[in-house]
């Protein structure tokens, strides 16, 4: 039996059922929320950008979260799976002029269809050989998009990819001021960290926990482990579908440097940096590493050091992501306010 | 050889092989439904081994195995737990440690409350009260079991012994017909390994759970089974009431020579 699980992933996915901290969550994700839906009274067009991408950046790493830190699987599709959405999404809504949410539903079921023959071989080899496959299946995405060019325009990628288009089928309005952009991109993001958490905390998202945790002694319990795995993988392409359908309808282009390593490591950063195995710790890693980097633009030469030296402090600083280190933070007061 | 379609398990001629290492040279041997039945023999006599090839870890190189009857040879693991109702414990890896006591036994109850694979991804009200039922019988296991107040704890930072009894706990809450437990008392002190006794006799008694327990502890094993089988060198040397076993010759030569 292939054993997949990375133990040197920490375990504090658990939290989620075993949580003395479950309200102060739930109190911070909606003083979260209610600051988000606020900022655009104060915030320039800019920072409403970079919120933004961070936002359409978070789902992605959702994915990732639940594929490494719920059922223990390192994988590197993520944002291969991210240019399958954007891309099947732009192409679909050009050709026939498909609605916003439709082609959210493409994007993300396109992407989970191609995880399913990538995942029946893939999942049944051991972890780092499941990495590798991972890796060498961003590779083949961007040799393809480079590549059929009848389709997706080579090198020159798609451009005029329609604006969301808000309707049930036809007619509508269309999204195109940066406010209203914002606060599309917020619902979707509320509604994916709601879809992830009803998920995570399901039995199958039990189940998910257990095979990271061990998966022989999951198996002993009647755990069906190679469906649970595929079933993680496959919903971690959904996310990242989804956010590359949304990205395709803002950026309104999309050409194959969407699959360049650059990203994929933006993604494994903000899931490794902000929390691996937990939800605030994701929210935390998008805004923080996407808005590090939207930030660092104004040096477009010192941005990509910048951003390497970045990592390589909270690596050192806090190897387990900075949500637990603020948590840390959080309970070092109140054991001082107990002791005042 | 054909089955006994009545035993809990029936083993034909199971063999298992590691390269040029022989783990279990051809076993066969019947255990009757509802008895207490230990195994033992010195270390590497192929104990584990056989346990692997009953519950799906290990596929045997010749052999096969049934359980009252169905032929489970080959099955993976989580199929034999769910359609045979055959589980077993592990020597090492014993419980989820780092979910709490409570969550490891809901964890291992959702095979029954969660048949469906559809059904596990509910959220709503039905499952809620279903996870709710399982918090409960696992509340009543744990106070069976005597660790009713651990039951927010995390396993991984409860004693031992107190894993090894939430072990216990978890593999009732499949409902299971037959528990293979390989050394449950190992490591565990005095009076837990009287408590997982008692624990083992209850189930037994109460649930009609037939058992096969490793154990090296001839003295435990004396009191709690009502037939000793002993392996040495993967071969079934001795088979029948513990106290006549244990004064076989055979038996004390291969414990002498293990
Ligand atoms: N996965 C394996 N690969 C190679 N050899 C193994 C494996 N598992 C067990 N063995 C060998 O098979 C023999 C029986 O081991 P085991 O069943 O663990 O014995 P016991 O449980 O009685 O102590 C030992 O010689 C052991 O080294
Ligand atoms: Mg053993």
């Amino acid at each position: 039996m292939a054993t997949m699980q990375l133990h040197e992933v920490n375990t504090h996915g658990s939290h989620i059922y075993n949580n003395p901290r479950h309200g102060l969550r739930i109190t911070g994700f909606v003083v979260l929320v209610v600051a988000l839906a606020a900022a655009p009274l104060v915030a320039g067009e800019y920072q409403l950008h970079a919120l933004i991408v961070s936002m359409t950046f978070l789902l992605p790493a959702l994915g990732l979260n639940l594929i490494l830190g719920y059922a223990g699987m390192l994988s590197f599709a993520q944002m291969a799976f991210f240019g399958i959405g954007a891309y099947s999404s732009a192409l679909t809504a050009m050709r026939w002029g498909t609605p916003f949410w439709l082609n959210l539903i493409i994007g993300g079921l396109a992407a989970g269809v191609v995880a399913v023959p990538l995942g029946i071989p893939a999942l049944r080899l051991r972890r780092y050989s499941f990495v590798m496959c991972t890796l060498g299946f961003a590779v083949i995405a961007q040799t393809v998009a480079k590549n059929l060019v009848s389709v997706t325009r080579g090198d020159l990628g798609l451009s005029q990819v329609p604006r969301p288009r808000i309707a049930l089928w036809s007619g509508g309005f269309e999204v195109t001021g940066i406010t209203s952009y914002y606060y599309l991109a917020l619902t979707l993001a509320v509604l994916a960290v709601v879809a992830f958490l009803a998920l995570v905390s399901s039995a199958a998202g039990r189940y998910m926990i257990a095979i990271r945790e061990d998966e022989t002694l999951a198996a002993s319990v009647g755990t069906p482990t190679w469906h649970y795995r595929m079933i993680a993988f496959a919903l971690s392409a959904v996310f990242a579908g989804v956010g590359g359908s949304f990205y395709v309808h803002y950026f309104t282009v999309i050409s194959p440097t969407v699959f360049d390593p650059f990203y994929a490591n933006t993604v494994l950063v903000i899931v490794l940096g902000g929390g691996v195995g937990t939800v605030g710790g994701v929210v935390l890693g998008s805004f923080l590493f996407v808005a590090a980097s939207e930030a660092l633009r104004i040096a477009p030469d010192l941005r990509m050091i910048a951003y390497g030296l970045l990592l390589i402090v909270i690596v050192f600083a806090c190897p387990e992501g900075l949500l637990p280190l603020f948590m840390r933070k959080l309970d070092g007061l109140k054991g001082r306010t107990h002791v005042a | 050889m054909s089955p006994d379609t009545l035993a809990a398990l029936s083993i034909r001629g199971i063999a298992k092989r590691f390269g040029s290492i022989v783990a279990v040279a051809g076993i066969s041997v019947d255990i009757k439904l509802g008895e207490i039945c230990g195994l033992t023999g010195p270390n590497g006599s192929g104990k584990s081994t056989l346990f692997d090839c009953c519950t799906g870890l290990q596929k045997p190189s010749t052999g096969r195995v049934y359980a009252q009857g169905l032929d489970i040879t080959g099955w993976d693991m989580h199929r034999i737990v769910r359609e045979a109702r055959v589980i077993r414990s592990f020597q090492k890896a014993v419980v989820f440690r780092a979910l709490s006591v409570e969550e490891n036994l809901v964890l291992c109850g959702q095979m029954i409350a969660f048949a469906g694979m559809a059904s596990t991804f509910g959220v709503g009200p039905a499952s809620r009260h279903r996870v709710r039922r399982l918090r409960e019988q696992a509340g009543h296991l744990l106070e069976l079991v005597g660790l009713s107040h651990m039951r927010h704890a995390t396993a991984g930072q409860i004693s031992f012994g107190q894993q090894k009894l939430l072990q216990f706990a978890s593999m009732l809450m499949p409902e299971p017909r037959v528990i293979l437990l390989d050394e449950p008392m190992a490591g565990v002190n005095p009076i837990l390994i009287d408590r997982m006794m008692e624990n083992i006799n209850r189930a037994n008694r109460e649930q009609g759970i037939t058992f096969v327990v490793v154990e090296h502890n001839l003295d435990a094993m004396k009191a709690l089974c009502h037939r000793l089988l002993v392996l040495s060198r993967g071969e079934l040397i001795a088979d029948g009431a513990p106290d006549a076993v244990v004064r076989d010759p055979a038996v004390v030569e291969a414990y002498l020579a293990g």
